[in-house]
């Protein structure tokens, strides 16, 4: 029973990524006067095997293995589903020797149909044979997996984005390190404070002042002052100052129901 | 030689010619309109959501790389979604301006990781289980989500047409990003020598395997701990 219930859901799932991730893909190649959707990664990928249909297809076939391993291990599929397998194999469905790749590979609406078939079987033969793995096994990967997950959450991943920050200039330094302590201070982990911080220092150093970068530091703004009230940090920061809560501020927070302890 | 030279670079010109005109003339229909732009990523998105919801239910069908998923797999087991939620949406946010700033939107954070990890993760940490327990729901949820990213792209597009050509450190972003998966592959393998030493075994020999082969230390970790496991099993509480 859930294994029809799994496999009508695939269908799904499969038949709708795989229509948007082919049709993306063949718009790619139109950008940027017509929006895209996939990566640059995929656009060089896809150029590179340049409408040879085994190229593609033998591709795509390398990466559906590591996929395999990481569906049947962890039961997600890794991104190179919808990066890499759907899209070489839309492609190697069209592709033929002496067919322009105008026709083919840069055309979404061809892509987008050869790649709802191919999303459909990858993702149901996926799913299928990672669901027949025995509970107990499926136990043993999820109890070897979250340790190491709690590991790369912290302090793993705040570690390297923010060397990758210090690395990538004095303002992305600055502004990464600030965000970042700020955020491991309100938010538990340093990363999405270190991600906006590159955001908003590139931003900067490539752009100038703008329009753009000023609303973006004023929405960085916003949304620290926000996830530090409705965690309570003001009126945590407070206490450890030892400056003590204004009863206002109290019955605000109780108002809004936003934490405190 | 010159002449050829000179044949093939105008066979080039005219063709670079025709296919730009080509895409002139078919910006127009439904399949390189900016209007159906929101389509295109509500359908993804309403796949990707209803994927996690799988793996919500199921433990199967996830559309992301271990890595995340392990982010969001460490709240469900009740570690807290702050991280989870934190780094989606932020790659969320950032992929949204850098889409529609190059004209490519990257699927992987935006779709794969923002709607598919972060906005879940968002979800369950107010425990709002709902849109990821039920299919239809999921898929509903997810395709609503698409819209609105989509509408927000085309909506910057306009906005901020030929003003600026910066990727906001995308590319600064992605670097750390791959290199913290990379970690993943160690992390798991010191994980089971935790676990056992028949699973630790495992997964080093896995790892090892794999890493010969050229494919993800990480998978092959898991799948050494999981084959040890079959016969040395440990208990899970």
């Amino acid at each position: 029973m859930t294994l029809t219930l799994i496999l009508i859901e695939s269908i799904i799932i499969g038949g709708l990524v795989g229509f948007a991730a082919g049709a993306g893909a063949a718009r790619m190649f139109h950008a940027p006067t017509v929006q895209g959707m996939g990566s640059f990664r995929t656009l060089g990928e896809l150029n590179a095997c340049a409408g040879d249909s085994a190229s593609h297809f033998s591709f795509g076939l390398g990466f559906f293995f590591n996929a395999w391993a990481s569906a049947v291990g962890a039961g997600t599929f890794s991104q190179d589903v919808s990066h890499r397998i759907i899209p070489n194999w839309a492609a190697a469905v069209w592709c033929r020797k002496g067919k322009p790749i105008e026709t083919t590979l840069h055309n979404p609406k061809k892509m987008a149909i050869s790649g709802m078939v191919v999303g459909i079987i990858v993702v149901s033969f996926l799913n299928l044979t990672s669901a027949a793995i025995p509970q107990s096994l499926q136990a043993i990967a999820i109890k070897v997996l979250v340790p190491a997950a709690n590991l790369l959450i912290n302090p793993v991943m705040p570690v390297l984005f923010w060397l990758a920050a210090l690395d990538a200039g004095k303002r992305t330094g600055v502004y990464g390190t600030i965000f970042g302590g700020l955020a491991h201070l309100i938010m538990g982990n340093a990363v999405p404070g270190v991600v906006l911080g590159i955001l908003i220092g590139k931003g900067v150093d490539e752009n100038g002042w703008g329009r753009l970068t000023t609303t973006l530091f004023v929405s960085v703004i916003i949304l620290f002052v926000l996830s530090g009230f409705f965690r309570g940090f003001d009126l945590t920061l407070l206490q450890q100052f030892k400056l003590g809560v204004p009863g206002w501020l109290q019955g605000l927070h109780q108002m809004m129901g936003a934490g405190g302890k | 030689m010159d002449e050829m030279n000179e044949k093939h670079s105008e066979e080039v010109k005219s063709h670079i010619d025709s296919t730009s005109n080509e895409s002139q003339n078919a910006e127009k229909g439904f399949w390189f309109a900016d209007w159906s732009f929101p389509i295109f990523v509500s359908l993804i998105s309403a796949g990707v959501f209803a994927g996690t919801h799988m793996y919500y239910v199921y433990h199967v069908g996830a559309f992301n790389e271990v890595a995340v998923i392990a982010l969001l797999q460490a709240g469900i087991a009740g570690g807290g979604f702050g991280a989870a939620a934190a780094f989606g949406t932020s790659f969320l946010f950032a992929r949204i301006l850098e889409g529609s700033l190059v004209g490519i939107l990257d699927l992987g954070g935006s779709i794969l990781t923002g709607l598919g990890v972060g906005i879940p993760a968002l979800m369950l940490a107010v425990n709002f289980k709902l849109p990821l327990e039920n299919f239809p729901l999921a898929l509903i949820t997810g395709s609503i989500l698409g819209l609105v990213v989509g509408y927000i792209i085309i909506g910057i597009r306009k906005f901020t047409v030929g003003s600026s050509n910066s990727t906001f450190g995308a590319d600064v972003m992605m670097g750390a990003g791959n290199l913290s998966g990379k970690f993943l592959g160690p992390l798991i393998v010191l994980s089971a020598c935790s676990a056992s030493i028949p699973i630790g075994f495992g997964s080093i020999t896995g790892a090892a395997i794999f890493y010969f082969w050229k494919k993800p230390v990480a998978g092959g970790a898991i799948l050494g701990a999981m084959v040890l496991g079959i016969f040395f099993p440990i208990g899970i509480k």
